[in-house]
């Protein structure tokens, strides 16, 4: 039973994992848009105080973020398989990951003082 | 209209009239300089005629002490003599846009009032909403009421949201509304739906005291009962219905009616004992917290509490309700808000009005909490804006900010100097992890830092950037730009940050800021505020009466397009029936078209920049902004940003 659990683990990260490869990012940012997430995230995942978290970039794990996704309390909705399929996810998550990390506080003159 | 005449009447009558003629510094000097006002009597009468020159030189006089009218009046109407009770109270300006019921007064204020000294200035509005709002905002940083006046029944409803504002901000708000009690002199219809029989009871709920006073002298009593309630802590809103004959009546020939002297009442401090203990239990600590709310109503509260938590070396959490503490000093832990909560052995809320929000879940066991609040001396039951019950092991009903220097005493007394060694390794602690949180709002506010639409963080750093070289003053709550001016900028005094509105109100921001503004235009302050365009769109008229009025304000629109704190809402409805979150948007998104906040204030006389869309484009627009409120202008700059 044991070992069935660990594989069932391994089967579920390693579909996380190619869902998180094969995700397209051009969806991803339209889906983004569209679904709402940017209304509290930020069109960047810069995330916005109390209303969201900041999602980019470095995102957390695939498996993270689609739990969250489907599990959500609190202020964020939940978004259930009929609203957003896996596949979306996917998308999003590709786009959160091809978000790049920008600049350094220490390269911007104004968070400098 | 007394009819108890003192025997001295004429005497002050003389001294109220030469005070009237001769300007604030004969008034000021209060009944000292009775004499040599009657003296100045002689002279000042050629100059009986109305003087501009009064007008002009009101500046000057706000900072001199309220003024000293008490004594008998012989006015010639029912609200002249009021114009002089409200300025005896050392009352300034009047905010109100017209309603019959009030013309009397309306009339007094403006050929009365505003033509004799002390100047009582009436503030044109295009809103009751704006006028309580503009009162309120004004209280902040004047630290006194001023009045504000609304037609009877309509503009008491207008008024009521703003009302609210007030009482769950605990500021005082003079509010006037009109009535005509008399059946008989209602001359039209509107009269009638214009007539309640009484109008306070709309508000009466969140309002400190009310009164339909029907003579003069009642006013007078009224009107002074009402101001000491309304500046006594817990601070609040009152209201007076004036009766439309009493303010238009003619005064009898010979009737006197007493302006009273005001004398406020002293704020009220904790039991000593229960100070005692709570210095006791601070020092003991290992982990105290002091978590303030509306803490510091004045300057000295700030310093005080400042000297409380550098005696302990404590952190300090700032729930934002006013300038508890200054941003970027070492023991403002602000933003590891949950994290001291949670280690905390001993929390000191200081009028903390949410204890039961702050400490939820986070409560550490055996850890005590000790309350010092002025919401316990006052409270009503129907608006529930007192929060959830909180079970606190000491509860002062008290000021906090009066009984601040009691218990920084008791502190002191309490604290050995191996306590002392404790407190100063602590306070390095502390000072690392203010440093370390800064630099952590530093790299997040990196986050998107040249995405458009722009980030708020963007934005506000890009604000301060321009004005931290000035005497600014921000005049908005920052929870809707997640508080990122307390994460970024340095704020140091009291007059620096006002909170928010209270009551979650909208409409309650331009109004507010104007007030603030107004206040600040004596101090050559430079008033910024940063605003939601939903909330804009509710009384964008207050930017009328900056420009009207030449209020110096620079008001960014932070526009999101959307009432968005609700779209987060009604997309948690669409997804927990799952139908989607697509459609959240309806009803909620301020687009189709977009408002052009540029044309809306230039339409109304304001200078405007925007809309912005491209972060680099801020620095210059509000450059040109900022030179447009040094000249004494309201100025507008509209930034299309992003939710948060």
């Amino acid at each position: 039973m044991k070992w069935l659990c660990w594989g069932v683990t391994i089967v579920s990260i390693s579909l996380a994992v190619a869902a998180e490869k094969t995700g397209d990012a051009a969806n991803g940012k339209r889906l983004f848009m569209t679904v709402g997430c940017y209304q509290c995230h930020g069109t960047t995942g810069a995330g916005g105080g109390i209303a969201g978290p900041r999602l980019a970039p470095d995102p957390l794990p695939f498996v993270g973020v689609k739990a969250k996704l489907r599990t959500a309390s609190g202020r964020m909705p939940v978004f259930s398989e009929a609203v957003l399929k896996d596949a979306e996810i996917a998308d999003i998550y590709a786009y959160l990951q091809s978000i790049p990390a920008g600049k350094s506080a220490r390269d911007i003159e104004l968070l400098s003082h | 209209m007394g009819k108890d005449t003192e025997p001295s009447a004429t005497g002050r009558r003389k001294f109220l009239k030469a005070a009237t003629l001769a300007g604030t510094g004969a008034i000021a000097a209060g009944a000292a300089a009775v004499g040599e006002a009657v003296a100045a009597d002689a002279a000042a009468a050629p100059a009986a005629k109305k003087s501009p020159l009064q007008i002009t030189s009101r500046d000057s006089e706000q900072s001199a002490p309220p003024p000293n009218l008490e004594g008998a009046t012989h006015t010639t109407c029912g609200s002249d003599f009021m114009v002089d009770v409200m300025r005896n109270l050392g009352i300034e300006y009047v905010a109100a846009i017209p309603g019959n019921t009030f013309k009397g007064l309306h009339e007094s204020i403006i050929n009365y009032g505003m033509m004799t000294a002390p100047m009582l200035e009436h503030i044109s509005c295009m809103h009751e909403e704006i006028s309580v709002a503009i009162s309120h905002g004004y209280a902040k940083i004047a630290g006194k009421p001023m009045a504000c006046m609304m037609h009877s029944t309509v503009g008491l409803q207008h008024g009521s949201m703003a009302i609210y504002n007030a009482w769950a901000d605990r500021v005082p708000v003079f509010a006037i509304v009109g009535a005509q009690m008399d059946a008989a002199k209602r001359r039209s219809y509107v009269d009638w739906q214009h007539s309640v029989f009484d109008g306070p009871a709309l508000v009466r709920d969140f309002t400190k005291f009310d009164d339909t006073p029907i003579s003069l002298s009642h006013f007078a009593e009224s009107a002074n009962r009402a101001y000491k309630f309304s500046m006594t802590p817990p601070y609040g809103p009152i209201v007076l219905a004036v009766d439309q004959n009493l303010q238009e009546d003619p005064i009898e020939k010979g009737a006197v009616a007493n302006v009273l002297k005001h004398v406020q009442s002293s704020p009220p401090r904790g039991d000593d004992a229960a100070v005692q203990e709570v210095a006791r239990l601070l020092v003991a600590a290992e982990h105290p917290v002091i978590v303030a709310d509306r803490a510091a109503r004045t300057p000295q509260g700030l310093a005080l509490m400042v000297e409380l938590a550098e005696a302990l070396q404590a952190p300090v959490i700032d729930m934002y309700g006013r300038m508890n503490f200054p941003w970027r000093h070492p023991l403002n832990q602000t933003r590891s808000q949950a994290d001291k909560i949670g280690e905390a052995d001993v929390i000191l809320g200081l009028e903390l009005t949410d204890f039961w929000g702050v400490t939820n879940g986070r409560l550490a066991p055996g850890a005590k909490r000790i309350s010092i609040t002025a919401g316990d001396l006052y409270l009503k039951a129907n608006y529930q804006d007192f929060e959830r019950f909180t079970p606190v092991d000491i509860a002062i009903a008290a000021d906090a900010e009066t009984t601040l220097p009691y218990l920084i005493e008791a502190v002191r007394r309490a604290t050995t100097s191996g306590r002392r060694s404790v407190f100063k390794a602590r306070g390095a602690k502390l000072a690392q992890d203010h440093q370390a949180a800064l630099a952590q709002s530093r790299e997040a506010a990196a986050v998107g830092w040249d995405a458009q639409p722009i980030t708020t963080a963007r934005m506000c750093a890009e604000i301060y950037e321009q004005i931290r070289h000035e005497d600014w003053a921000l005049c908005n709550g920052t929870v809707f730009q997640n508080n990122w001016p307390q994460q970024l900028w340095t704020a140091t005094q009291h007059h620096q940050y006002i909170g928010d509105s209270g009551a979650y109100g909208l409409g309650y921001l331009p109004g507010a800021t104007v007030g603030a503004a107004l206040a600040h235009r004596k101090h050559g302050r430079l008033a910024v505020a940063i605003g939601g365009d939903g909330d804009l769109m509710f009384t964008p008229g207050a930017l009328w009466t900056a420009a009207h009025h030449k209020i110096p304000l620079l008001y960014v629109v932070h526009n999101n397009r959307a009432y968005h704190q609700e779209v987060m809402y009604v997309q948690m409805m669409a997804n927990k029936r799952n139908r989607g979150i697509d459609r959240a948007h309806m009803g909620n998104a301020i687009t189709d078209p977009n408002v052009d906040f540029s044309k809306l204030a230039n339409g109304m006389g304001v200078f405007a920049e925007g809309a912005v869309t491209d972060p680099k484009d801020l620095a210059p627009a509000l450059k040109r902004a900022i030179a447009v409120v040094k000249r004494g202008e309201p100025a507008l700059v509209d930034v299309i940003s992003q939710g948060r």
